[in-house]
């Protein structure tokens, strides 16, 4: 029988990152006892917060150092802390702090890794559903080899729902972190601030190329085009995701939305978000481009085109109209609900 | 200060074509996988451009592509990237596909790197993608530097700014569309790309000239490097089957549209 | 920003068969260890300079359904195997069909109606099923019994990889040729395309522009409806007497994945004639693994100024004797291109001062025989013979040794007799179907001492008007409405005209009945690269406005040429697979002379698969 370890960092405010939750609630499906193990600069909120998952103990690592998330302190908290839980199983939450340290811990520990695990089942032993392929080939695997570790991918499953009372023991590893040749300085938001692809909106409008293309009266129409969609956005607190020929425009020079950057993209080199609805306008292609929207759950789209690529069996629903038309009327409905 | 770039980076199917996953007897592949057309991965094409980029502003710096795929299929490949940017090629001759083995990947690559004449590592940065249109999984670069007991790594990094001491500046992206800032004191660095802020390079003939001179004694002598697909069990492999129901709506208004698609957007 | 020059030794212009035998050849020269080297004059000390520059995105983007003799491939690959190249296949049994109308839309003369009744009378005793009767023999010269069946894009990718490995010549994809460098009679070089330039052409972003590459010899393999070789025809002129070219067809295929349990064996090969118009021959290939090549062709010389391609495909593949194969398919590429069928008669002027010509462009199509590959193949391995042995000897690639070297050899040479055999044979199809079937017949028969017909007009003669060409079938007011109805749509007239003349609705089944526009990303996977200018462009606005024939955006096989406002067509860059059919189907000829309004340039993109 496995056993099995969650390891995690905490947040900056010392908050147990919701991700981590939820690959709790993949490691509970697997029915093994769990221990979990956190890192960072004071952890025990963090740790306050396990209890009533079910979690046996917590292992802690506590430095200054950890406050930052940087390859060379992470990768050896986190190898420390597997190492003293002699786990077979390393579950982690696919954060951009874990994700960036995770295969490094696995190859310390002479174990493997697989990455962007959306299920955890137990058939005849763990095994993960994974994709391959930008999103285009599903999988379900084994591994023989031990320690295994991996990352389950954010918004895949449900958080666990702490039961609260008594918190899990606590138990601190000792460790001398290296010293660190780099210094996290901070955090940068784009200039365009509000209008890159947000995890917590609940909507994600896709603007596809045809937002610069010639419009009904022969021209193209951009700067009505931007006011539109930054009014939509305001709106209704939407992520504005982008089709990768409407981002690559930006790269050739051409004339194209001030905000737009490769941050926006979805599919192909993009991103793949989740969200639960999605609303695509003016996208034109197919497969390795719908891919951006296989994990928005409700789907529409507005476009020109009633054979539409994007749309036709991917979208629930297709409004075949002028997306400029469309979208001044809801951009008014929603001023007006304001 | 100058660097010398290992940019580690293979071949994906070019991205319209129809994948369809068969088993062989080496694991799962993908059908007509030999007959695929092939593109350099994308991620590893921004690694491969921005490694240019800044080897172009720090004089005295070389580019070096390690690339492990089928000897054919990268030497066709390698006539449309060498046309783009500068760099010398170190190839290893085995299977490209996304179901082998990240760890045995690595392995392969982390002994090329080494084997490279001359590689100082205090001038060693290496690049690659944060992710690949094949395994998708994001790891073979981390798993690299560590064989090469590289002490710093950054991954999803859309921007790198050099110091004259050799320092440097890089820019990784974090939720929520943000990116977090670091300073690294130098060489030997792990970045793995997200997509940059570089075009595509144009095709310059020129470069694809000095470029071939070396590309192709370097194919010729591409080492054989099975790999294979490690203690994985494939339990299943399938393209999802996931059409769905599409309400076509046409001929209504825009003002009923927009009701609609705000009752929608306002329901929970 | 300042143009950039490079000089080699021999640039070659687009890598087809042609080239795949001219660099087949020379590169086996370059590296035979035991020979002199060839030293390059352009870069002294190294070995001899090549570079070969092909405007698709991959070597293997090229499109054709082969079956082939391979005469002159299995002589230049004398172990060639089926199983070396995927999708190949030995031949095993061929078939020529007459499918008779099911549906009843197509247009036929008094003659085939009756030959059509006579058939149906006479079923019981001829080889007659599903709506077919198999001629009871294959005549010789059409026969391609030791032969192979190929993909033209996989054979392709493995000519390539041959040349390739043995390093020592380069092949540059994405990299279109814009056009010769002449001076007076020679050429000196090419000028690549610019980049970085908006759909007109005007800088922007990181501008290229378009590098001179000079070297001694030009080697003109651009194919039917490139850029180079037109060039030079109108700069250099044709040989005395020549039309050049002016018989045309646009061949469209689709491969598809033939259902499980499929009768077909791997090798067959079925030509077919009769339907969907009786202008329009068809044919189905079957490679190995349950995979065909289904296609047909629609000419120059089928009068209907409505000639989609697609939509005739779509109904050729549901004719019942083909369905019971297909109806369960799947698509899986699709592609287009036209075929030069002036054959030896267009022949252009072979070598010059600095340069030579290969391949479908320069003739060597036999449209008796209806072999092309082969002899392209031929005529390129013929090249590079000829240089090796000017190079050999230290001699200028100069027109009288070009003339003496490589022209000479091919006059020689299979290609030339067969070509003068089949350069009339198709003549009589000018003055209808059954003609120009009895003009090759005879002309097989007597080695094309006899044949039927006058040499082709020029193609936009042949075009007739929309009442013309639906007389007797769709009264002139209903013509009138249709084309007022589509104008202001903004859609072609091809369907409604199609539907009204009787043609069925084409039930859309997701598997091998798609939209065009799905054939385009499914099959074809058409893509273009941001930062080039429109390779199709319109000349003169009013001449487009005048045309009452705008067969332009009917025949597109992309639906990348649409109409526009004002009358002049637009042109959709992103979806052009490059096959050129806009070209020889513009009506609007320029003073007189064989140009005509719709200019066709060197550009990038088009199709990305490699299976066709």
């Amino acid at each position: 029988m496995d056993s099995i370890l969650l390891v995690s960092h905490v947040d900056p405010d010392g908050a147990l990152p919701r991700a981590a939750l939820e690959a709790l609630a993949a490691a509970r499906t697997l029915g093994a006892p769990v221990t979990a193990a956190l890192f960072g600069h004071s952890v025990g909120k963090a740790a306050a917060a396990l209890a009533g998952t079910g979690v046996a103990k917590v292992l802690v690592v506590e430095d200054p150092a950890l406050e930052a998330a940087r390859y060379s302190t992470d990768a050896a908290a986190a190898a420390a802390l597997a190492k003293a839980s002699g786990a077979s199983l390393v579950l982690a939450p696919a954060t951009s702090r874990m994700t960036r340290v995770m295969a490094g811990v696995a190859q310390r520990l002479g174990g493997r890794i697989d990455t962007h695990v959306t299920q955890l089942v137990d058939e005849g032993g763990p095994t993960a559903v994974r994709w391959y392929y930008r999103q285009r080939i599903e999988a379900k695997l084994r591994r023989k080899e031990r320690p295994w570790v991996l990352l389950v991918d954010p918004g895949a499953t449900e958080a666990l729902k702490p039961a609260g009372g008594a918190a899990p023991p606590v138990e601190k590893v000792a460790l001398a972190l290296p010293a660190p040749r780099t210094q996290v300085t901070g955090v940068r938001s784009p200039s365009s601030g509000e209008q890159t692809i947000r995890p917590d909106a609940k909507v994600l409008f896709v603007a596809g190329a045809g937002w610069t293309k010639k419009q009904q009266d022969g021209k193209p129409h951009p700067e009505e085009a931007e006011a539109l969609i930054l009014a939509f956005l305001r709106g209704s607190g939407a992520s504005l995701g982008s089709s990768k020929s409407l981002v690559d425009q930006a790269g050739e020079g051409q004339k194209v939305f001030e905000f737009m950057t490769h941050l926006n993209q979805v599919g192909q080199t993009g991103s793949t978000p989740r969200h639960a609805k999605g609303l695509a306008t003016c996208c034109h292609g197919e497969e390795p481009h719908v891919v951006g929207w296989r994990f928005i759950r409700e789907r529409r789209a507005v476009n020109l085109d009633a054979s539409c690529g994007w749309a036709r069996g991917k979208a629930d629903v297709l409004y075949v109209a002028d997306a400029f038309a469309v979208m001044t009327k809801v951009n008014a409905l929603l001023a007006a609900k304001k | 200060m100058s660097f010398h770039i290992v940019v580690l980076g293979s071949i994906v199917p070019d991205p319209l074509q129809t994948l369809e996953p068969v088993s062989t007897p080496q694991g799962p592949g993908l059908k007509n996988e030999q007959m695929l057309p092939a593109v350099l991965d994308p991620w590893a094409g921004h690694a491969l451009y921005e490694a240019a980029n800044l080897a172009a502003k720090t004089p005295g710096s070389k580019v070096t592509l390690v690339s492990l795929g089928p000897k054919a299929k990268l030497q066709q490949v390698m006539m449309a990237v060498a046309q783009k940017v500068p760099f010398e090629l170190v190839a290893l001759d085995g299977p490209a596909g996304g179901f082998t083995d990240a760890h045995e990947v690595a392995a392969r690559l982390a002994a090329a790197v080494k084997a490279l004449p001359g590689l100082d590592r205090t001038k060693l940065l290496l690049f690659g993608g944060w992710e690949s249109a094949s395994r998708g999984a994001g790891v073979t670069l981390q798993l690299v530097g560590e064989l090469l007991e590289i002490p710093d790594q950054f991954q999803g990094v859309d921007q790198i700014s050099a110091r004259p001491d050799g320092s440097f500046e890089v820019l990784e992206r974090v939720e929520g569309g943000r990116h977090q800032v670091s300073t690294c004191q130098g060489a030997p660095a792990v970045l793995g790309w997200a997509t940059g802020n570089l075009p595509e390079p144009k095709n310059n003939p020129q470069i694809g000239m000095a470029n071939m001179r070396l590309v192709m004694p370097a194919l010729q002598k591409a080492a054989p490097a099975p790999v294979g697909t490690g203690g994985v069990e494939f339990a299943s492999v399938q393209v999802p089957k996931v059409m769905r129901e599409t309400r076509i709506v046409k001929d209504a208004s825009p003002d009923e549209i927009a009701r609609e698609l705000v009752e929608w957007i306002s329901k929970d | 920003m300042e143009r950039q020059s490079m000089a080699v030794d021999i640039a070659c212009v687009g890598f087809g068969p042609a080239m795949a035998g001219f660099l087949t050849t020379l590169s086996r020269r370059l590296a035979a260890a035991e020979k002199p080297p060839l030293e390059s004059a352009a870069s002294p000390g190294l070995p001899l300079q090549v570079v070969c520059y092909e405007r698709a995105d991959d070597p293997g983007f090229g499109v054709s359904g082969v079956v082939t003799r391979a005469r002159g491939l299995r002589e230049a690959f004398p172990d060639l195997e089926a199983a070396q190249i995927p999708m190949a296949a030995k031949v095993r049994q061929e078939k020529v069909l007459y499918l008779l109308d099911p549906v009843g839309a197509s247009r036929r003369s008094a003659a085939l109606r009756a030959a059509d009744a006579a058939i149906r009378a006479a079923r019981f005793a001829l080889k007659y099923e599903e709506q077919a009767v198999e001629l009871p023999y294959v005549p010789a010269y059409l026969h391609k019994l030791d032969g192979f069946v190929f993909s033209m894009g996989q054979l392709m990718q493995w000519m390539s990889g041959q040349v390739l490995s043995t390093g020592t010549v380069q092949i540059w994809p994405g990299t279109p040729v814009a056009s010769a460098l002449v001076e007076g009679q020679a050429v000196k070089g090419v000028r690549l395309v610019d980049q970085g330039v908006d759909r007109h052409g005007n800088p922007e972003g990181a501008f290229l522009p378009g590098m001179d590459v000079t070297a001694a010899l030009t080697v003109v393999g651009d194919g039917p409806v490139g850029a180079v070789g037109r060039q030079l025809d109108r700069e250099l002129g044709l040989p005395q007497g020549s039309h050049g070219r002016r018989d045309w067809a646009v061949g469209m295929k689709f491969v598809v994945d033939l259902p499980e349990g499929t009768p077909l064996e791997p090798g067959t090969v079925l030509h077919t004639l009769g339907f969907p118009e009786p202008e329009i021959f068809g044919f189905l290939y079957v490679h190995p693994d349950r995979v065909a090549s289904v296609g047909i062709f629609v000419p120059s010389w089928f009068e209907s100024p409505v000639r989609t391609t697609y939509r005739y495909l779509q109904h050729y593949v549901q004719h019942p004797y083909l369905w019971r194969f297909l109806r369960d398919a799947k698509l899986r590429s699709w592609g287009a291109k036209s075929i030069l069928e002036s054959g030896r008669r267009g022949e252009p002027v072979l070598a010059g001062d600095g340069f030579a010509r290969i391949g479908e462009g320069s003739g060597s199509t036999n449209v008796l025989t209806s072999s092309g590959v082969d002899e392209a193949f031929t005529t390129g391995v013929q090249l590079a013979e000829g240089v090796i042995e000017l190079l050999e000897a230290g001699k200028p690639l100069t027109r009288e040794n070009l003339d003496a070297a490589y022209v000479a050899r091919r006059r020689a040479s299979f290609v030339e007799a067969e070509g003068r055999v089949a350069e009339k044979a198709r003549d009589g199809f000018q003055r209808g179907v059954v003609t120009g079937l009895l003009g090759m017949a005879l002309a097989g028969a007597t080695g094309g001492r006899i044949s039927l017909g006058e040499e082709p007009a020029h193609p936009a003669e042949k075009v007739s008007s929309l009442e013309q060409f639906y007389a007797g079938r769709i009264p002139a007011g209903d013509i009138a409405a249709i084309r007022r109805d589509c104008e202001a749509k903004g859609v072609p007239l091809h369907d409604a005209l199609m539907d009204r003349a009787g043609w069925p609705a084409v039930p859309l089944d997701g598997k091998l009945l798609v939209t065009q526009q799905d054939a385009l990303l499914v099959g074809g996977k058409v893509q273009a690269p941001p930062g080039y200018a429109d390779h199709v462009t319109f000349l003169r606005p009013e001449l487009c406005r005048s045309c009452g024939r705008k067969v332009c955006f009917e025949i597109c096989s992309a639906e990348a040429i649409r109409p526009g406002e004002g009358g002049v067509p637009t042109f959709d860059r992103e979806k052009c697979v490059h096959c050129g059919a806009c070209l020889w189907s513009c009506t609007q000829r320029l003073d007189g002379t064989d140009e005509v309004n719709l200019a066709f340039r060197a550009g990038t993109g088009g199709l990305h698969s490699a299976e066709n």
